[in-house]
């Protein structure tokens, strides 16, 4: 049957039919451009983030008093450099701070005389630099917290009020490259011992411990050794943070998908209906075919092609419009839906596409659209042609 | 060329049978031309469908170039109903999309004839049928002797064994019937064999050899 003269009157029929599809086409592009745009804003944070965990230590070591976690002594540093099988043990300082109510920014103390701390620096600080930096009571800002200060105080320095009462100033040194805006926006980097100042620490406390076990086989009795340390010692690895931000985004994700399955349903149910309605074109178009001689697969495959090329087309278009709109638009209102927007801040996507999941959508989409379509057509296509033609 | 050996058929509706064709038995010669003759109901559309393949019988033999066409899978059938059978359809049945030669082209790809081949065969037939000049003309805006002429050509692309016309002057003036006779002796004078099922008076002025079958309620008269 596939042979020219086959082609040709398929690709007739397909633009013949043009005005015929163009809402169904419309309507499958809008509903698979949406999906793109999730699947692709998701799938772009999920990235981010796994390349960022791929940063953190394999663990922290907290200290936790009923329900709260309260700061620990850097003395236990020590003792965990002790345990055999770790390596590269780094004392954190970091804490919340309130600008008002809805705006809060997160203090990172950083040790510049600690080797691990010293070499993620090097990407914010050059060297010449980094004298500077230390020598004045300075800070490094995300772009969100830029812009609020800017906005709301100054744009050079900012005056903190320390838990004892009094009022810090500290100078705006520089501020964070907005590609990294997604975990940067709200981040406020300081020399460790002015963040210990401003968050409430002693000279001796740090608010947790990093650390990392290249062997992973080793990783859970270490953290057994870590619990037993001392007394309400809390031991975070890096495996239920990943859980934990996964779980934020998979349930984002999934409010999108189960919306999609019922636009979805939605979708095959008009086509369904459409291409049962008695005396419908299609039905009639079917059965003269029938009746001049095609067989039942002659008609499936044409009308399979028909369907196919409408799916591909829409699939296609759906997903780079998708694309467009996310990594070169920067996905206007649907990333706030993802991020938040406390901040103004313009986080930068990265273009990552999660070809499996994309594979799946369409799988779902195409069984989805060609059943709707070709049930009917095959229960015009096998009724006897006199019948069918009415 | 054509054997009906004592054909029925009934269809259930509901509860109900209803016997449509009642022990009918012909026999048509190659070349000939026959006239299914009878009123509204009285079977002779059904008949057609029957030996067009379009429809099974209840019961009862059907062979068509010795081919018993009722015990055909659907496969075969249509294979051999884009052969062996043409048909005229009462409503013409013309896709409306397509231009009349696209029309024409349709049983053409069902007999798997490459896209030269069947584009010349198809303007052959629409010259023949008198119809050329409309090649490029939708079904919506050809007259109904056009929309006719168009059914033909569509019909006698594939030269079929057998033509069957259903009722094919029954949507037409008496100008365009007269022209369809004259056309239908046309191509019984160059062989074809055709049957037509009619209730029109028009064709009892058919100056040609022809034979009349007269159905009444099912059953040959």
């Amino acid at each position: 049957m596939l042979n020219n003269s086959f082609f040709y009157l398929f690709t007739l029929s397909l633009f013949k039919n043009a005005k015929r599809y163009i809402s169904i086409t419309l309507l499958s592009t809008v509903v698979i451009f949406l999906l793109s745009s999730v699947l692709y804003i998701s799938g772009s944070i999920k990235y981010s983030l796994q390349k960022q965990l791929n940063l953190e230590p394999d663990f922290i070591v907290q200290k936790r008093v009923g329900t709260r976690l309260v700061p620990l002594d850097d003395a236990i540093a020590d003792k965990i450099v002790d345990i055999y099988g770790i390596s590269e043990v780094t004392k954190r300082v970091y804490g919340s701070y309130f600008f008002d109510k809805e705006h809060s920014a997160q203090i990172v103390g950083i040790d510049l005389l600690d080797e691990q701390a010293s070499k993620a620096f090097q990407n914010i600080l050059r060297k010449e630099e980094i004298k500077s930096f230390l020598s004045s009571e300075s800070m490094i800002v995300g772009e969100g917290v830029f812009n609020y200060l800017k906005s709301h105080f100054y744009p050079k320095a900012y005056n903190f009020f320390t838990p004892g009462g009094k009022l810090k100033k500290v100078k705006i040194f520089k501020v964070l490259d907005s590609k990294s805006a997604l975990f940067s926006a709200n981040l406020i980097i300081m020399p460790q011992d002015l963040a210990k100042e401003i968050v409430g620490l002693k000279e001796n406390q740090v608010t947790d411990i990093a650390l990392n076990v290249p062997n992973v086989d080793e990783q859970s009795n270490i953290r057994s050794k870590l619990e037993s340390l001392f007394f309400s010692a809390r031991v975070y690895s890096k495996k239920q943070m990943q859980e934990a931000y996964e779980n934020l985004y998979n349930y984002k994700g999934g409010l999108f998908l189960v919306l999609y399955l019922v636009v979805i349903a939605t979708l095959a149910l008009i086509l369904y209906l459409r291409y049962t309605l008695a005396n419908s074109l299609e039905k009639k178009e079917v059965a003269i075919f029938r009746a001049l001689g095609w067989s039942i697969k002659d008609v499936i495959t044409l009308k399979s092609l028909e369907s196919i090329s409408i799916v591909a087309f829409s699939f296609l278009l759906g997903t780079l419009l998708g694309y467009i709109y996310v990594f070169m638009l920067g996905s206007p209102l649907l990333k706030n839906i993802f991020l938040g927007r406390a901040y103004e801040a313009s986080i930068t996507l990265i273009p990552h596409i999660d070809w499996l999941t994309l594979t799946t959508i369409f799988i779902l989409y195409a069984t989805t659209f060609l059943s709707a379509v070709l049930i009917p057509v095959w229960r015009v296509a096998v009724t006897e042609p006199k019948e069918a033609l009415g | 060329m054509v054997e009906v050996e004592n054909l029925n058929k009934i269809y259930t509706v509901g509860s109900k049978q209803e016997k449509v064709l009642d022990g009918i038995t012909f026999h048509i010669q190659k070349g000939e031309l026959v006239l299914l003759r009878g009123v509204s109901g009285s079977g002779k559309t059904t008949l057609l469908s029957i030996l067009a393949g379009m429809e099974k019988p209840s019961s009862g033999k059907v062979l068509i170039d010795s081919e018993p066409i009722s015990k055909l899978p659907d496969i075969h059938l249509s294979h051999f109903r884009a052969k062996k059978i043409g048909m005229v359809f009462q409503h013409f049945n013309l896709i409306e999309n397509l231009t009349l030669l696209d029309n024409v082209l349709v049983p053409l790809v069902a007999n798997r004839v490459g896209l030269k081949e069947a584009k010349e065969m198809a303007l052959a037939a629409l010259k023949n049928a008198r119809i050329e000049h409309k090649k490029d003309a939708y079904p919506n805006r050809l007259s109904g002797g056009e929309k006719q002429r168009g059914a033909i050509a569509r019909a006698i692309v594939a030269k079929p064994s057998l033509l069957l016309c259903d009722e094919p002057t029954a949507n037409l003036d008496s100008k365009n019937s007269q022209s369809f006779i004259e056309q239908l002796m046309q191509m019984h004078k160059e062989g074809q064999t055709i049957v037509v099922a009619t209730h029109d008076p028009i064709f009892e002025t058919l100056e040609c050899e022809h034979r009349i079958i007269d159905i009444k309620n099912g059953k040959i008269v």
